[in-house]
């Protein structure tokens, strides 16, 4: 049939050889994409063992709420199944799943309208908090409670570019495709976004420290 | 380089991404500038900072829904559904049915197209001519009886827009007159009466524009002929005047001649009458060349 005829084209067509955690002999992310959009859906284990921590972070970073953050990721791979056929052959997985992260992040802050609220001043202690024993500890885990606070503190853009560039530690280039915007744009967002996180970090030191 | 531009490059020289030069500028710079020196060291200690961000663990739970997640999508794609059963089952009817190669593929389309084709022409004749033939008789005499309606409609229609009390309905009324192709002498006496009577110059224009069509019936002469002595508006008198000259009438020559000579009309109306009269002249004085009476019309105003 011309159908079975067309499978095999695509199956022929050369995979992008791209991957992010793999050694040498494991199949790389794209491989294992590849045979999850072909019905092997159990090879999305392997991809979520890769990659749910990297996602975790991204999200607990952007939303500051860890069990909201779980869900989150659980959503991501929920969706990275539903809509395994729109996989492409040339595609990197590393960049297909943080595209559906960010969607997934929009659409918990479209619900969640208030949720951003760690703008607000007065959810300064609740973030303190997260690092739960920050004033017990040494200075060291207090500036890091600050710099968790100053990062909550930033709009919600800023923070984003900074988790993406210096948390994720994805390159320039993959985070301009992600925003659709040029490599040059996303260094001045980093920069204005690094800028700002010094101003709101040294501001609260200055403001708390003892 | 200004400073601003060159601390948009730390990130990069940070990085060590930046050629060699630029990075050998960037430190001649640092050397000096005590503003950048701050940013500088600004810059390396928040992104150390960053650096040193643990990372986050997420709890066993993450996993656990995960997994349970993947089962139930696990065993729903093992247990396919009864529809894409079926639509295997189909497929595979299909398929054996059908040839493998695409040129055999081609050549059964193709054959399938002409079998149509063929079929097709053989079984249906034009619906044209069937239809027509044995519906034609009673059809005419349907359609005459329904023009005949319409006429009728029309005219009911026509009276109905005369009588009117706003100028513009009955100026509409006498517009549709034109629209019958053969109005009867109530449409006709009709329009004279507007003629006559209407308060409006509009109407009783436009009722010598209705009539004129009509200026070979005796009723529309005689009709026009003895309301033009009463018509005031000079607009409305002249072409009045065109009508009954065009008809070649010599009973509305004294009619003529008395406005041609009336000081109180209005000169135009004067000269109409004058070149009406002439024109009827002529035409007594050679009958049988209407044609070219009516190509030179004489024009003693202008002369």
């Amino acid at each position: 049939m011309l159908l079975s005829t067309l499978q095999e084209l695509r199956v022929h067509s050369e995979p992008a050889t791209v991957s992010f955690a793999g050694t040498v002999d494991a199949p790389s992310d794209h491989d294992l994409m590849i045979a999850v959009r072909a019905g092997e859906i159990g090879q999305l284990g392997e991809l979520f063992e890769r990659h749910h921590q990297r996602l975790y972070g991204f999200f607990v970073r952007l939303t500051n709420q860890p069990s909201v953050s779980e869900d989150l990721v659980q959503t991501v791979f929920y969706r990275i199944l539903k809509y395994r056929h729109t996989y492409r052959d040339e595609g990197k997985f590393t960049a297909w799943a943080y595209h559906l992260a960010r969607k997934v992040a929009a659409d918990h802050y479209r619900k969640h309208a208030h949720a951003p609220a760690a703008t607000d001043p007065a959810d300064l202690h609740h973030h303190a908090d997260l690092a739960p024993d920050s004033a017990a500890r040494a200075a060291a885990a207090d500036d890091l409670a600050f710099l968790r606070t100053a990062l909550a503190r930033l709009p919600l853009a800023q923070r984003e570019v900074l988790v993406l560039s210096r948390l994720q530690s994805l390159e320039h280039k993959e985070i301009a495709r992600l925003l659709d915007c040029s490599v040059g744009a996303v260094k001045v967002r980093v920069h204005r976004a690094l800028q700002e996180l010094r101003t709101v970090y040294f501001r609260l030191r200055q403001g708390k420290s003892p | 380089m200004n400073c601003q531009r060159l601390q948009e490059s730390f990130l990069d020289y940070q990085d060590g991404t930046l050629a060699a030069a630029e990075s050998a500028q960037i430190r001649a710079h640092l050397a000096t500038c005590p503003t950048c020196q701050r940013e500088w060291s600004a810059l390396r200690e928040i992104t150390r900072k960053l650096a040193t961000c643990p990372v986050e663990e997420p709890s066993p739970r993450l996993r656990e829904q995960f997994y349970a997640m993947l089962d139930t999508h696990r065993r729903e794609a093992d247990a396919p559904s009864p529809f894409a059963l079926a639509r295997g089952r189909l497929d595979r009817f299909f398929s054996a049915l059908l040839p493998r190669e695409p040129a055999l593929q081609f050549a059964f389309a193709l054959a399938l197209l002409a079998g149509g084709l063929f079929v097709g022409s053989r079984s249906f004749t034009p619906p044209a001519g069937v239809a027509a033939a044995p519906a034609d008789a009673t059809a005419q005499t349907e359609i005459a009886a329904l023009k005949a309606q319409l006429n009728s409609m029309g005219r009911l229609v026509t009276y109905s827009l005369l009588q009117q009390q706003s100028t513009s309905e009955r100026l509409q009324g006498v517009l549709a007159t034109m629209d019958l192709k053969t109005p009867d002498r109530k449409v006709l006496t009709d329009l004279i009466g507007a003629l006559a009577f209407d308060p409006s110059v509009n109407v009783r224009l436009s009722a010598v524009e209705a009539l004129a069509p009509h200026a070979d019936d005796q009723l529309v002469r005689a009709g026009v002929l003895s309301v033009l002595p009463r018509e005031t508006a000079p607009l409305v008198q002249v072409a009045m005047i065109e009508l009954l000259a065009s008809t070649r009438d010599t009973a509305a020559a004294p009619v003529f001649d008395r406005l041609s000579r009336d000081e109180a009309a209005d000169k135009n109306v004067r000269d109409a009458a004058r070149r009406a009269l002439a024109l009827l002249r002529d035409e007594q004085s050679t009958p049988a060349d209407k044609t070219s009476a009516q190509s030179n019309k004489p024009n003693p105003s202008l002369t």
